[in-house]
């Protein structure tokens, strides 16, 4: 019974707060000082809400104004589109260096930039980085009542069917990577609408397995449904003994496609301000994003909405970007034959 | 002549130019990527071209060609429809040159004001309460609520 | 079984979740109605709330929001025919025409009454399904998946008109909504296309300005050109009692709402056919209930059997569209996507213990959407008749917030301007349409079914060669296809042989 009256109270307080926002949102200043008192920050999400992007985005905006000085309103926008290339231009181009204006998008945009995507005009070592709120291990798994258990059983397997949503995610990259570079007998089937969807075809024995972020396949190996077997190098708890693909590769060249395919991994929801962006602004915003994430109560909220958090700081997560961007033309021009991006 | 520009020639043509368009851009793509758009292409190429000709040649049998669909008021002086019809489609393309001039957030109390005043040619108290009403729609629920990202208006960029 | 069945209701009826769902469905009713607040929009605002609710709670609350959006949508496309969410566009079509003609009130009588059955219908056929579901959604693979698409576009398409140039204009329309669906970037190869350079086209159009094109332009033009209020100059006698004729309406022809509940059920939990499909099927399952020709072409012209077969089905898919995200754990939207959310809150994993060890939970939400649909039609019915009356507005008055919610609800699909060009273009393309007699309703259907055709054949090859054309449900709905095609061809002679009769 108490539980509830708070839980009324807070959806009251909840109502009521909404109530004072359309009525008194303060207008967005030019800003000025240092502090943020009375400003509103934005944080650009390239994607539509609801989605994993913008989930993380809306969780930094509840927890942000605690951290900055002045404790300003910290609000959300959609910018959906092109993969998130779309909110990337703007932040580049558009938005004011004002530090009033931050954003996110897709953490494989570095690749994008290196294979010379029609329709990038950011350049993302110029972006004022402030870091990454998580990192992601991409894996392979495989239907459970199959009886590939081992990366050599997989060796010696005539045909593993594997479901894809299409070139340009990791679904479709991460195996037919290892398809080319490892040797499997590997068929990729492209064209499922969703991830979601290629579960689906696991569950009715139409595909035998699937690639994937971990986060989002783990219930389904929870549920014993599928069985991990080889990851990318970004680690996850949990899965830190299974292979990397970058051991398994037969050539030189294939580990180093596989290292820039999986370096992004390390930077899963990067944070950026314009270019241009005053050094002291910038400062406050890396502060408060790493006090964000190492406060108790930020991270018992991420974790109870399965949104795993690793942060990676500014520098850091630079460093991933130059790497992946350092190839050299002819390199760039062999990854663009394996990574696409696209929606 | 007066088949050859009927409204309904002019729109089998065009939908026969993106039939074409739509073979000629899948030539140069993969089989796979070529192929859904072939297969739709040449059925809709070869039956919009049925269909100018059609057009062309037969007038319309008194019960043929009722679409499932609903058919525009027919008790308005042709003159006068497309006096009206003219009007109101200057006034929708009017909308959207409001909204990249000067933005959302003032494109539509503006749009709203002029409409009931020059269209409309209600009295200035329901004109003003309804303008007001579109403002705080607009800025309360779509601007200050949601955050939707509108794009500044051109003159503002002008300013700056 | 069936205590769980009863069990459930109980679980819906405590009165904590009862009183979050009524908030949730007070919300519902609001971002239903306009169109630009789309139901992920809302999810998203709302999910700091919801993550400090109890699961139940969040449950009641979210499936009391989602079960009413589609509800009130309804009512926006009635009355104004701008379409309040994207999956009740095919309301508008004999609904606004209903409006035009002075009947609104019965319209929305008939498009609330027909939901609460749908609801209701769609909650039992899922009770009864629920032995059999799982193996249901297994069955339907790749290949079926791309001949269900192929049998819907050649079912609307083949309903929507009569004679043999309107069956020509029926296919060229379902032809123009699959070139529509072909933009973007491919799954195949990657490749771009008809993208024209723009980022803005890579995912493909967006189903909401398209249909808020096709659908408001028209009407607000032809609106404009009458020069009166929606309901025209008629007698307005009836126009604030109507509410209830549409009820009775709902009754007269029961059994047509039935059916089309039980294909929004059906359709619901396919997926990946998504939450446009449903309404258009049954849309024209309600035209082919039409006895002869002339009855036929009344539809779209206000025949209340065309707001009935969409009210019925928008309702009833959405028990059916449950049984992916729990059955599976694989969710089908985003909004479902959060409803996961809330069950790793609760430390279940979806999967076939829902159908099974946690039934109990699984009807309470069943009966969340129902009891959601029963409070929000028992309540829009005070309204009902008022709404109505907005129809005798006058048009001058009108306009400029019709013209504003069009705008607003395209803009806000991508918050792009892009989505207003797309608005335009479509609206521009629906006028025409219109005046040259091309049925709309198989361009749509072609649109959302094209990109499902286009994937699942190319994963049924990939995955099977050409073997998949021999699986039974696959030859059966072979079968189907050649008889919606064929059936309309067969009647047209009938009807030259038998002239006096049609006329």
């Amino acid at each position: 019974m108490e539980r509830f009256s708070a839980n009324k109270r807070n959806a009251w307080m909840g109502w009521t707060l909404l109530l004072l926002a359309i009525f008194v949102g303060t207008p967005a200043l030019v800003f000025g000082a240092a502090a943020y008192e009375g400003k509103v920050l934005t944080i650009v999400v390239g994607y539509k809400p609801g989605g994993g992007y913008d989930r993380y985005a809306r969780l930094a905006a509840k927890y942000l104004p605690k951290h900055l000085p002045g404790n300003p309103a910290v609000v959300v926008q959609n910018m959906p589109g092109a993969n998130s290339i779309i909110s990337a231009n703007h932040l580049y181009g558009v938005a004011k260096p004002d530090g009033l204006t931050i954003g996110t998008f897709n953490n494989g945009l570095a690749t994008a930039q290196l294979t010379k995507v029609a329709g990038v005009q950011y350049d993302l070592t110029k972006f004022a980085w402030i870091g990454s709120l998580a990192s992601d291990a991409v894996i392979l798994t495989i239907r459970s009542d199959l009886p590939y258990k081992t990366v050599d059983d997989m060796r010696k397997a005539k045909e593993i069917v594997i479901g894809t949503t299409g070139p340009g995610s990791s679904t479709h990259d991460f195996p037919s990577i290892l398809k080319e570079f490892v040797g499997f007998n590997f068929k990729l089937v492209p064209g499922y609408s969703s991830s979601a969807d290629v579960m689906l075809a696991i569950e009715r024995k139409e595909v035998d397995g699937r690639a994937g972020s971990y986060d989002s396949i783990k219930p389904f190996i929870d549920r014993g449904l599928v069985r991990p077997l080889i990851r990318s190098r970004t680690a996850s708890p949990g899965i830190e003994t299974l292979p990397v693909d970058e051991d398994l590769a037969k050539d030189a060249k294939g580990k180093a496609i596989m290292v820039v395919a999986s370096a992004s991994t390390k930077i899963y929801r990067p944070y950026v301000a314009p270019p241009g962006t005053p050094a002291d602004v910038i400062k406050l915003l890396r502060d408060a994003f790493a006090a964000m994430a190492k406060d108790k109560e930020f991270l018992a909220e991420a974790k109870k909405t399965k949104l795993s958090i690793d942060f990676t700081p500014a520098e850091e997560s630079l460093k991933v970007v130059r790497e992946v961007l350092n190839q050299p033309p002819e390199m760039a021009q062999e990854i663009g034959k394996y990574i696409k991006f696209g929606e | 002549m007066n088949r050859v520009l009927s409204l309904r020639f002019l729109f089998a043509l065009a939908v026969a130019l993106v039939g074409a368009y739509a073979l000629y851009a899948s030539l140069e793509w993969p089989f796979r990527t070529a192929l859904f758009p072939r297969l739709i292409g040449i059925p809709l190429l070869a039956l919009s071209l049925l269909e100018m000709l059609l057009s062309l040649v037969s007038a319309e049998k008194e019960r043929e060609g009722h679409a499932v669909d609903f058919e525009m008021t027919t008790d308005v002086a042709p003159p006068l429809a497309r006096r009206r019809t003219l009007a109101i489609l200057s006034w929708i393309v009017g909308f959207l040159a409001f909204i990249l001039v000067f933005g959302f957030p003032i494109a539509v109390p503006l749009f709203v004001f002029l409409y009931l005043k020059l269209v409309g040619k209600e009295g200035w108290v329901l004109t003003l309460s309804l303008t007001l009403v579109s403002w705080l729609t607009m800025e309360g629920l779509f601007n200050r609520l949601l955050h939707l990202p509108f794009p500044e208006g051109w003159i503002f960029a002008l300013w700056s | 079984m069936f205590e769980s069945f009863v069990e459930g209701l109980f679980v819906v009826l405590q009165w904590q979740p009862f009183l979050i769902m009524l908030m949730g469905i007070a919300l519902g009713f609001w971002v239903g109605l306009l169109p630009g607040l789309g139901g992920s929009t809302t999810l998203a605002l709302m999910l700091p709330f919801i993550y400090k609710m109890t699961p139940v709670e969040a449950f009641a609350f979210l499936l009391g929001m989602h079960s009413v959006v589609s509800t009130t949508g309804d009512i926006t496309s009635v009355l104004f025919g701008v379409p309040g969410e994207g999956t009740t566009a095919a309301t508008i079509l004999d609904g606004h025409a209903m409006a035009k003609k002075g009947e609104a009130g019965r319209a929305l009588g008939a498009a609330l009454m027909s939901s609460l059955v749908g609801a209701l219908v769609g909650a039992f056929a899922l009770a009864l399904a629920i032995p059999v579901v799982r193996p249901l959604v297994l069955t339907f693979g790749a290949p079926e998946l791309f001949m269900l698409a192929v049998v819907g576009i050649a079912f609307i398409s083949s309903l929507s008109g009569q004679g043999g140039r309107a069956l020509l204009r029926g296919f060229l329309a379902g032809l123009v909504g699959l070139v529509f669906a072909m933009v973007g970037q491919d799954p195949q190869a990657g490749v771009q296309r008809f993208t024209f350079g723009q980022l803005y086209l890579w995912g493909g159009l967006d189903l909401v300005p398209v249909l808020v094109g096709l659908f408001a332009i028209p009407e607000i033009v032809d609106l404009a050109v009458r020069g009166t209020s929606i309901a025209g100059e008629l007698p307005q006698g009836n126009l604030g009692k109507g509410a209830w004729e549409g009820v009775k309406d709902t009754f007269r022809h029961f059994w047509l709402t039935i059916r089309c509940s039980l294909v929004g059920t059906f359709i619901g939990i396919m997926p990946g056919l998504g939450g446009g499909v449903a309404q258009w099927i049954a849309y024209g399952h309600a035209v082919q209930a039409a006895r002869d020709l002339k009855e036929r072409e009344g539809f779209g012209k206000g025949d209340v059997r065309g707001v009935l077969g969409p009210g019925a089905a928008n309702n009833s898919k959405e028990g059916g569209a449950l049984i992916p995200t729990i059955a599976f754990g694989v969710p089908g939207s985003s909004a479902m996507a959060i409803l996961l959310g809330a069950f790793f809150l609760q430390g279940i994993t979806p999967g076939p213990d829902m159908l099974d060890k946690h039934l109990t939970l699984t009807f309470s939400m069943v009966w969340t959407m129902v009891i959601a649909n029963v409070v929000t039609v028992a309540v829009s019915f005070f309204f009902l008749n008022q709404l109505a009356k907005l129809t005798l507005v006058r048009g001058a008055v009108l306009i400029p917030f019709i013209l504003f919610l069009a705008f607003i609800g395209s803009y806000t699909s991508n918050n792009h301007l892009g989505d207003l060009v797309v608005f335009l273009a479509c609206g521009s393309l629906g006028y025409v349409m219109i005046r040259c007699g091309w049925p709309r309703a198989p361009l749509v259907l072609g649109f959302v079914l094209g990109k499902i055709a286009e994937n699942n054949f190319y994963i049924s090859t990939i995955r099977y060669g050409s073997s998949w054309l021999l699986r039974p449900v696959v030859l059966i709905l072979v079968l189907l296809t050649l008889a919606v095609i064929v059936y309309p061809l067969i009647r047209m002679r009938n009807r030259d042989a038998t002239p006096e009769k049609a006329a």
